[in-house]
C-alpha cells in the first residue's frame, strides 16, 4: 500500500520516493528497461506474424520468423478452423505372416483406430497413446507424401517407420500363428453425414488410401520382441 | 526557451515514471500465482494418469524410437535431455523428476529453481515424442517456458509462507536452496563436460544458476542499491513475462476466431455438429447426440464460439465484458473437456485464461480455499483430540490430572 502511494501523488511525489536509485543505476534501469521492452516487442511482434495468414511482412521475413519462433514457440491454433475436420479416417493394418510350415497367409484387415475409439468411450481422460499416437503419426504421413504416397525428404520417411512401428507394437512379431513378415495399411476415410436439418445431403460413401506392402525388420519392432520374431524363422525351417 | 525546458522535463518525467511503473512491483501476483498452480497442476495430473503408458510415449522404446527423435531433432534442434542417455533408469529418473517438479512448482518450493526443472521436463518429454501431443501440450510447451521469467512465487506458496516467518530484512538462511543450486551446478557442470548443451542453452542455463548466485550474494552482502537494483530488474523480467502471457493467449483466442469466421461450416451454423460425431472425440456417444440434435442449440453454440473468440481481445479494455467472455471461456473448455475428452488440454486452457481472471475474485477463491483447508484441519484436530487425551490416561494416569485443560 505504502509503495503505491507516491505513484499517485504525482511527478513530485515520485522524486521524493524512497529508495531513489543513484544516477548509474538510474541509467542501467534505463537500458535494462529498452532492452526488456525490445526483446518483448520482438517475441511478440514475431509469434504474430507466425500465427496471423501469410502477408507482406510475414513472406518476406519467412525465414527469420521460422528461425526464431522454431521449434520451442511453435503454435498452431487453427482449432476446429476454418472448418472443422469432417470424416473419420480409420487407419487400418494387414500382415502377410509366415506359418511354422513355411506356408504364408494374409490377415484380414484390422480397424486399429476402432480399438482406439473403444480404448476412448466412456473415458474420461483419454491416452494421448489412444487419442493422438495414431491419429497423428497418419496426418503427419499425409503430409510429408504426395498423392502417390512418395515421401518428400526425410521428415516422409521417418513417418512411415512411424507409422511402421505403431503397426508392429500392436500386432507384435506373432499374428494368426505366424510370423509378421510385411504388413499394409490404408485409411478408411468416412465422411460425416450433414446434421438432419440441414440442405447439404452429401455421400457419406467410405473411400480408401492404400499404401504399398512393407517389409518389416527387427527395426520395426519392440526390443522384447525381436528375440521371438528372430527365432521363429529357425523353427520354421 | 522556458517553455522547451518544461517539455524537456515533462518527457523526463514520463520516462521516469514508466521506468518506475514497470520495475518497481511484479504485477499481477494472484494472476502468475494460478498460472503456475495451474500448469503444474495440469502437467502433473497428465504426467500421472500417463504414467503407464509413459514408455510407449517417451521412452526409448517409444514407436516414435530414440533413432527416429534423434533424426528429427537434428533438423529441428529442439531440446531435450533424454537424448543424453538411451537406458531405461535414466529416462525414468527425467520423468519421476518432472513429476517432482511440477509437484514443488505447484507448491511454490523454491519457484523460481522448480519453474526451470519444469521447463526442463516439459520440453524434455514434449520434444522428445513432438507428434504425441496436442493443443494442451502446446500451450503448456509455451507458458512452461514463459513461467521461467516470473516471480510466480509471490503468493500462495510454501516461498511466500517462509518469506512470511522471517524477518523482513534478515539475510537469507536457506541451507536447502544452497544445497539445491549446488546439486544442479554439478549436473550442469556435468552435462557440459559430456557436451550435451548448445551454446544458446548453456548460455540460458548458467545464466539463470549465476543469477540465483547473484541474488543470494546480494542479499546476504549488499542490501542497499545492488540488492534494489536486482529486486528491480526481476520486477521488470516478471512484467514483461506476464505480458507475454497474456498476449499469448489473445493470440490463442484471435487465432482460433479469426481462422473460423472464414469456414463456411462456421457460418452456416453447423459447425459444431462435425467434432461431436468423430470417433476420437466422443467418449460419450449420447451425451454428444444430445447436444448435438437441436439444430438451434448447435447453431447457438457454433456462433457464441466464434464471437466470443474474436470479441475475447477486445473486451479485455472494458473490465465488465470481459470478465463475462473469461466465464463464458470457461464455462466452453469445462465442457470441451467432458464432452470431446480432453481433459488436460481444457485444464490447460482454463489455466491460461485465469491469468486475465480479476484481483478480487482471485482473493475471494483464495480465502474460500484456506477457510476450507482450515474447517477441515479443525474437524480432524477436533476428532484427534479425544484420542490424543485419551492415549496418555491409559499409559500414564497422573499426567492427565495436570494436564492442559479441555477446550
Amino acid at each position: 500500500m505504502e509503495s503505491r502511494a507516491p505513484d499517485e501523488s504525482g511527478i513530485s511525489g515520485a522524486e521524493e520516493s524512497p529508495g531513489r536509485l543513484s544516477l548509474p543505476a538510474q541509467i542501467f534501469m534505463a537500458l535494462a528497461v529498452a532492452v526488456v521492452l525490445g526483446f518483448t516487442a520482438w517475441h511478440l511482434a514475431t509469434v504474430f506474424l507466425y500465427v496471423s495468414p501469410p502477408n507482406t511482412v510475414s513472406k518476406q521475413h519467412k525465414e527469420t520468423i521460422d528461425g526464431y519462433v522454431l521449434p520451442e514457440f511453435e503454435q498452431n491454433w487453427k482449432l476446429f478452423a476454418p472448418n472443422p475436420l469432417q470424416q473419420n479416417i480409420d487407419v487400418q493394418a494387414r500382415a502377410e505372416v509366415q506359418k511354422k510350415d513355411g506356408s504364408t497367409e494374409q490377415t484380414p484387415w484390422v480397424n486399429l483406430s476402432a480399438q482406439d475409439a473403444e480404448a476412448i468411450k466412456h473415458n474420461p481422460a483419454p491416452s494421448h497413446t489412444e487419442q493422438n499416437e495414431l491419429r497423428r503419426a497418419w496426418d503427419y504421413f499425409i503430409n510429408s507424401h504426395d498423392e502417390k504416397n512418395r515421401p518428400n525428404g526425410v521428415r516422409g520417411e521417418l513417418s512411415e517407420q512411424y507409422l511402421k512401428r505403431i503397426v508392429m507394437l500392436r500386432f507384435g512379431p506373432v499374428l494368426n500363428d505366424g510370423k509378421v513378415q510385411s504388413i499394409q495399411l490404408r485409411a478408411e476415410v468416412t465422411p460425416l453425414a450433414a446434421p438432419d436439418w440441414s440442405a447439404d445431403k452429401r455421400s457419406t460413401q467410405s473411400s480408401y488410401r492404400q499404401l504399398g506392402w512393407w517389409q518389416v525388420t527387427t527395426a520395426d519392432l519392440q526390443k522384447g520382441d525381436r528375440e521371438t520374431w528372430s527365432s521363429w524363422e529357425g523353427s520354421g525351417q | 526557451m522556458s517553455a522547451n525546458a518544461t517539455n524537456v522535463t515533462r518527457v523526463e518525467h514520463a520516462v521516469t515514471r514508466a521506468v518506475e511503473r514497470v520495475t518497481r512491483q511484479a504485477l499481477g501476483p494472484y494472476q502468475t500465482a494460478v498460472v503456475r498452480i495451474g500448469f503444474a497442476l495440469t502437467w502433473l495430473l497428465f504426467l500421472l494418469r500417463e504414467f503407464p503408458h509413459r514408455h510407449e510415449l517417451y521412452g526409448p522404446d517409444s514407436p516414435w524410437s530414440r533413432g527416429l527423435a534423434e533424426q528429427l531433432l537434428q533438423l529441428n534442434d529442439a531440446f531435450t535431455v533424454l537424448m543424453w542417455s538411451d537406458s531405461d533408469a535414466f529416462f525414468e529418473i527425467v520423468y519421476g523428476l518432472a513429476v517432482l517438479a511440477s509437484l514443488a512448482l505447484m507448491l511454490g518450493w523454491r519457484t523460481r529453481t522448480m519453474s526451470v526443472l519444469f521447463m526442463i521436463g516439459v520440453l524434455s518429454l514434449q520434444n522428445r515424442s513432438v507428434f504425441m501431443g496436442d493443443g494442451g501440450d502446446n500451450v503448456i510447451h509455451l507458458v512452461a517456458i514463459y513461467l521461467v521469467l516470473t516471480r510466480c512465487g509471490q503468493v500462495w506458496s510454501l516461498d511466500a509462507r517462509r518469506r512470511a516467518r522471517t524477518a523482513p530484512d534478515a539475510p537469507p538462511r536457506d541451507a536447502v536452496g544452497v544445497w539445491l543450486w549446488s546439486v544442479l551446478g554439478f549436473g550442469l557442470l556435468a552435462a557440459t563436460l559430456l557436451g550435451h548443451l548448445s551454446w544458446g542453452w548453456a548460455l540460458i542455463f548458467y545464466g539463470l544458476w549465476l543469477a540465483q548466485a547473484v541474488w543470494w550474494m546480494v542479499q546476504r552482502l549488499w542490501p542497499g542499491e545492488p540488492r534494489t537494483v536486482c529486486d528491480q530488474l526481476a520486477n521488470l523480467v516478471h512484467n514483461a513475462g506476464l505480458l507475454i502471457i497474456m498476449v499469448q493467449v489473445v493470440f490463442v483466442y484471435a487465432t482460433a476466431g479469426w481462422y473460423k469466421v472464414q469456414g463456411t461450416l462456421w457460418q452456416d451454423g453447423t459447425a459444431l455438429h462435425y467434432p461431436l460425431h468423430l470417433d476420437y472425440f466422443t467418449p460419450w456417444p449420447a451425451l454428444s447426440d444430445t447436444l448435438g440434435g437441436s439444430g438451434t442449440m448447435v447453431m447457438i453454440i457454433t456462433y457464441g464460439t466464434v464471437i466470443v473468440q474474436v470479441a475475447f481481445p477486445f473486451t479485455l479494455f472494458n473490465r465488465r465484458i470481459k470478465n463475462v467472455l473469461l466465464a463464458l471461456m470457461i464455462i466452453e473448455h469445462a465442457s470441451i473437456a467432458v464432452i470431446l475428452g480432453l481433459p488436460f488440454f481444457s485444464l490447460a486452457m482454463i489455466a491460461a485464461d485465469a491469468v486475465f481472471l480479476p484481483t478480487v475474485f482471485l482473493m475471494w477463491i483464495g480465502g474460500w480455499t484456506v477457510a476450507g483447508r482450515d474447517r477441515l484441519i479443525g474437524r480432524r484436530r477436533r476428532a484427534a483430540e479425544p484420542a490424543a487425551l485419551k492415549a496418555p490416561r491409559q499409559s500414564a494416569p497422573a499426567d492427565v490430572e495436570s494436564g492442559t485443560p479441555l477446550r
